[in-house]
């Protein structure tokens, strides 16, 4: 299993106003490109992800390859079946919301959607999925 | 459970649409936090014994239903499959921590506000 290291919470922060690392953040990271056949450098991918959450967010831990299947609506409701590494970071809900940080994450998920020439990245934040769909470039 | 977060500046920042709610407390997402969580936050102590939260210093006795225990049991049995070890009581005490975390001062002082009961 690939980790970052995870940083731990620190002492005497208000249990109510949010200030510990109670937001998860997930983002799925392909293993081909949106035709479903072409595969694509997964591992690099992984470590660029484990590399910018460690920046950004001060840590992550990458899991094992999981089974996935997305349907392509923009090529007649296609599947795409994939073998996905699900990326989890706990962050706190400052980190989360912060400008920067969020243009990080963003500008992240576009590159590789568009490197590794993806119909769409995924990404839960808290309660709630996003979906990133434009890769423009930066 | 409030999240309190501005979903709204997190698309935009992101450059994303928001396509809906996950259920966080349950399911996939929710198994994945609590081993999340047990992996990132457990360690030996320098003196032995088995893994813990170094923060857990206090200690207090928890009044439980048997069902309740019962179940815990049961989940920290399925989060041994996933070779890390916690026991039940671990398992409470992280749950309790989350939720305590989780909840926001509205919903903490409406569990103690006094509430009439329906009468006939």
């Amino acid at each position: 299993m690939a980790k970052a290291t995870e940083r731990k919470p620190r002492g005497g922060q208000k249990v109510l106003s949010g200030g510990r690392k109670r937001v998860l953040v997930v983002l799925f990271v392909p293993s081909v490109e949106r035709d479903g056949t072409t595969p694509i450098d997964q591992q690099r991918w992984v470590d660029a992800s484990l590399e910018m959450f460690g920046r950004v967010f001060g840590g992550a831990t990458a899991y094992p390859k999981a089974q996935g299947v997305w349907r392509d609506d923009e090529r007649r409701g296609t599947l795409v079946m994939d073998e996905p590494v699900v990326v989890h970071c706990y962050t706190t809900p400052a980190d989360i919301q912060d400008d920067g940080n969020l243009a990080a994450l963003g500008a992240f998920c576009r590159k590789m959607g568009r490197d590794a020439k993806q119909g769409e990245i995924g990404l839960v934040v808290g309660d709630e999925y996003f979906a990133i769909r434009e890769f423009g470039e930066e | 459970m409030k999240s309190q977060l501005d979903m709204d500046k997190i698309a935009k920042g992101l450059g994303a649409e928001r396509r809906g709610k996950v259920t966080a407390g349950g399911g996939y997402f929710g198994a994945m936090q609590l081993l999340a969580d047990i992996e990132a936050r457990f360690r030996v102590p320098s003196g032995g014994g088995r893994p813990t939260d170094p923060g857990w210093t206090e200690r207090r006795l928890l009044p439980l239903a048997p069902k309740t225990l019962k179940k815990l049991e049961e989940m920290s049995a399925k989060v041994r499959e996933h070779g890390m070890n916690v026991e039940p009581m671990q398992l409470a005490a992280l749950l309790i921590e989350r939720m305590a975390e989780e909840l926001s001062e509205e919903e903490a002082e409406d569990l103690v506000r006094p509430k009439r009961r329906a009468s006939r």
